[in-house]
Order: structure tokens, then sequence, then C-alpha cells
């Protein structure tokens, strides 16, 4: 397993927002998120990149126990996550953002350029690499995010939210550039509200309600779950209301 | 690029044959001190501009450079200069004894600490005898050696200071273009984002603050072979971090020619309100300051080099650079 996190819990004071979460994620697997807001998601995200330490459980990351490790040395193992709130950095260009990501594997400044400059290219963002992330509209941002996580050529992509704020026509293409990432050998858990992405993408869905994993399994059996279609959907996706 | 070499040559022009053309003692000794400023500013620069860690504290670093190679002359009659070595050092184990601590804080907590820091430090300065106490220390009155380096002329120590000033900006210029200084950028920018890309945050914030503080310490040192004297006011006051600040922020705090900005400007600037308001009004120039730091963060936080790329941009691009961009 490239991943693989048991019985991971995290509380807040008095607060148990994620309570005993298990995830394993084969090589080359897309799995998807899902759950109303305050579910635990966000958090058992945090948990598996490292930027909040479990209350209990633990987190195994290519044969390696990353339970207390630093986000950095995550990213040095080879994972890698963007934000539910893009966090580009504002005053560097699209270039020298995604060459931040690419120094973790290429220490040299030319090779790095190199690389980021590959990478920008893939995403589809040569054209404005050298305008600043803080120009970007929130599409571009997300796509940097990308592109920049990218360049620290990771086995396992996390991504918080990268389809939001997007309009329909910009889906379709980040769409495309997940299924395109995917395609390339990297691995990847996504977290998304929008079911008909997590539809698309996902091999497997986890379903978080309360802290709580309430389903898992396929994506079309997932969302006939009663518990699923009770806490999150609302209605079944089959028998969708007349809008 | 090219536009842009050819600016700072220009201004390396006008460094080296500025007190060839304002000859005078007082023009001298305002070049003497635009420079001093600059260096002050420039090591402040890459800890508070480039890394984004705002230290209100940088005088500790400044105060010991300018203290231990007046000791070394008071206990041992040796040349200030060699004093120098001294200083680095000890502000290299105070700049890794306050970082690991300091570091865990972020934003207004970190400068907070960094003002705690510094004013202890010249809380225990002025009321220790060893080092002179509030008095301060002197340094030779009159020139033994040439490596005194004591001279009546403030054009020496003009040169001096332009040639330690290249070394900083050399320094500084290389650095921004390597892995650290995308590093320290990208800290500044967002810490938690920096991370989650392998940037080791801590590492990388301690060896800015280790850089800046030597070179804080060189400044200082700098300033007390020009004066020949020091004391807790005039070197560990908060006021000298304030000077450090303000003229990095006036003009561009993060970029190479800011601190020289800024300092060309409110050090003549300062100069002359000081001789306006009087020694004891000297205060007056800092409310002056305080205004200025208002402007800046008010309307443009880049600051004066912000403004001028900005001016930059509007200017039509030449034929041939946009030629060679659409080719790419």
């Amino acid at each position: 397993m490239l991943l693989e996190a048991r019985r991971v819990t995290r509380d807040f004071g008095a607060f148990r927002a994620l309570a005993e979460a298990d995830l394993t994620v084969a090589e080359g697997e897309m799995i998807g998120l899902i759950g109303p807001n305050g579910a635990g998601k966000s958090t058992f995200f945090n948990c598996l990149a490292g930027d909040l330490a479990p209350t209990s459980g633990s987190v195994h990351f290519a044969g390696r126990d990353v339970t207390r490790a630093a986000p950095e040395a995550h990213a040095r193992l080879g994972m890698g996550r963007t934000f539910q709130v893009p966090a580009t950095f504002e005053d560097m260009s699209v270039l020298e953002n995604v060459m931040v990501g690419a120094f973790l594997r290429h220490p040299g400044r030319r090779a790095a350029r190199e690389a980021a400059e590959a990478v920008v290219e893939r995403v589809g963002m040569a054209d404005i690499r050298h305008a600043r992330a803080r120009g970007l509209g929130t599409p571009g941002r997300k796509r940097l995010e990308i592109a920049r996580v990218l360049a620290t050529e990771p086995k396992l992509l996390l991504l918080d939210e990268a389809l939001a704020g997007l309009n329909p026509a910009e889906i379709v293409r980040a769409i495309e550039l997940v299924r395109q990432i995917h395609a390339g050998g990297i691995t990847i858990v996504i977290v998304e509200h929008i079911m008909e992405v997590i539809l698309s993408l996902a091999q497997r869905v986890i379903v978080f309600n309360q802290g709580r994993i309430i389903a898992s399994g396929k994506p079309a059996d997932v969302v006939e779950e009663p518990a699923v279609v009770e806490a999150y959907l609302g209605h079944s996706l089959k028998r969708r209301p007349p809008r | 690029m090219k536009g842009r070499g050819l600016l700072y040559l220009g201004a390396a022009i006008v460094l080296v044959v500025y007190p060839l053309v304002f000859s005078g003692a007082f023009a001298e000794r305002i070049g003497a001190l635009v420079l001093l400023a600059a260096i002050g500013a420039s090591a402040w620069n890459i800890l508070g501009g480039y890394a984004g860690q705002i230290s209100v504290g940088h005088a500790m670093f400044y105060g010991i450079g300018a203290y231990v190679p007046l000791l070394a002359y008071r206990l041992w009659e040796l040349p200030p200069l060699a004093g120098v070595p001294a200083a680095i050092v000890l502000s290299l184990v105070l700049a890794t004894l306050i970082g690991f601590p300091t570091f865990r804080l972020v934003g207004h907590y970190f400068s907070m600490a960094t003002i705690a820091v510094a004013e202890l430090i010249r809380i225990v300065v002025s009321n220790w005898d060893f080092v002179g106490g509030a008095i301060g220390l002197m340094g030779p009155a009159t020139s033994r050696t040439v490596f005194d380096l004591s001279f009546k002329s403030s054009v020496p120590y003009y040169y001096l200071f332009l040639g330690v000033l290249a070394v900083v900006l050399g320094v500084t210029w290389q650095l921004e273009r390597s892995r650290m200084g995308y590093y320290l950028r990208a800290i500044k920018a967002g810490e938690r984002a920096a991370r989650s890309l392998g940037v080791p945050v801590r590492r990388y914030k301690l060896f800015a603050l280790l850089l800046s503080a030597a070179f804080t310490a060189v400044a200082g040192s700098l300033y007390a072979l020009m004066i020949g004297f020091a004391d807790p006011d005039s070197v560990f006051s908060l006021l000298v971090s304030v000077d450090m600040i303000i003229v990095a922020a006036l003009g561009g705090a993060g970029t190479l020619a800011g601190p020289l900005v800024g300092a060309a400007i409110l050090v003549p600037l300062r100069e002359y309100t000081n001789s306006i308001f009087g020694g004891g009004n000297s205060g007056l120039t800092y409310i002056l300051f305080g205004g200025i730091i208002m402007l800046i963060a008010r309307f443009e936080p880049g600051g004066l080099m912000e403004i001028g790329r900005r001016l930059a941009a509007l200017l039509p691009r030449a034929p041939r650079r946009e030629v060679r961009r659409r080719a790419a």
C-alpha cells in the first residue's frame, strides 16, 4: 500500500472532529472523499498531509511512519497536496511559484527552472508563466497550485477541493487535467463537493459524516446507500428531483 | 534585464564619483551615512524583506557589532578592526540562541519577541560596567596606526562603506537567484504552502537570520569605526532597529536596491530635520518617520521600487524584446 491510515482520530479540545478514520490507498488509485461541510474531510486530509498531528491512530506512507512527521517530510517522501483556498505565492510569477516546488528534486537553479518550465507547459500555463500569481483568477490559482505540487514529483497527490469555485467550462478543463495527471502514474486522493466530478473521476469513494466514515466503495454503489443519501445527498442521484 | 543592468551600472558610477563631485565635510559625511544606513537596512532586508520575518530587534546585532571592536581596544588596545570578526561570531551565536525559540512564533508575536530580547540586552549593557555601562565605550582618540581606521575626513569611510555595501548587495543578489532566495520568498508568502512543497521553513529562517545578523554586526562595527564611540542609546536602542526597517520599507523591502534607495532619501532627510529641530527635539524626526511608515503601509507596501516597477511596466517595450518573447 502506498498510503495506510489506521484509526486516525483528531480532537480539538473536547470536540472530536475525526473519529477512527481508516484509509488504504494502493498505487495508481484515484479515491474521492465526500461529505457535508464539517464532516471531517479536511481534518482527515490535514492529518494525512502532516499539517495536523492525529490525537491517536497512525499514518504510513511509502512504508514509513509519518504520523508525527512535518509536512516537508511528507513532501520529500513524495506526498503532495493542494489547499482548499489556493495558497499561491502572490508576489512571485507563475514560473517562480512552480520553481519553489521543483527545487525539492532539483537543487540547482537551472535544473529547477527547466523542470518548472516542463510542468508549466504540461498544465497549460506556459503563456502566462511570467505573470504574477496575484493577478490570476481562481481557476488560474487552482491550476498553479496543481502545477507547483506536480513540480515536487509526487507519488501521491492530495487535492483539496481543487475544482471549487470554477464554472462548468473550467471544471471540464480541470477534470481533464486531473485525468491526465492520473494517467501519468500519480495516485490521487481528491476531496470534492461536486458529485458529478467524483462520480466521473474516482474509482472508490469514502463518505464522511460528523467525523466518521459512514460508507466506502465504488461511486455508483455508495451514492445509493441510504446513510449517504440521508446524510449528504438528500436524494438518490438516480431519482434526481426535477429542477 | 538590459535596462536594469544599465540602471545598476549608472547607480554604481554615481556612488563611486559622489565624493569627487560633492566635496565638503557635510556632503561627504552624509554620503558615508547613507551607505552605512544602506548596509544596515540591506542586512535587515535579508530576514525582514525576503523572508518576511519582521525583526524589530536588530539593534542587538548592530550594538554587538559596535561594542566588541571598541571593547577589544579598551581591554587590549587592539585596533578596533581586530574586534570585527569576534563581533560577527558573537552575533551569530546570539542569532542562533534566539532563532530557535522565536521562530516558533509568527507575525506580530515574532516581532514582539525580538523587541523584548533587544531591550533586555540594551538594559543589561546599560548597567554592566565591564562594557562601560550607560556611558559606553570609546575608540582610539588619535590614529596610532592605519589599522585604527581613524580618519579626519569622511571620504575614506565612504569608500570603505561602499566596498562593504557592494559585498552585502553581491551576496544578496546571489541569494535572490539561489534556491534559498526562492524559499525565503515562499516562506514570506505562506509558510504552510511552503512546507507542503518540502521547504524546511525553520532551517531557512535561521539561515536568513544568521546572514542578516552577521551583516548587521558589520554595519555596527563600521559605525563604531567611523564615530569612534558607542553607548547603549546610540547603537542598542529600538530606534536603531526602526531606522533599518523604515529605510528598507521606503525603498522596497525584499528588493535588492530598495534599502539603498530608502537610505538615499531618508538619511539626508533625517540630517536635515535634525538640524531644523535641533538636538533637543530630535524625537520629532521620528514623528516624520512614523508618518512615512503609515503612508507606505497604506498606499504602497512594496515601497518606491514597486512604484518604479509599475511605472516601468507602463513604458512601451523595446521591439526586439517583444519579438523574442513571441518567438518563445
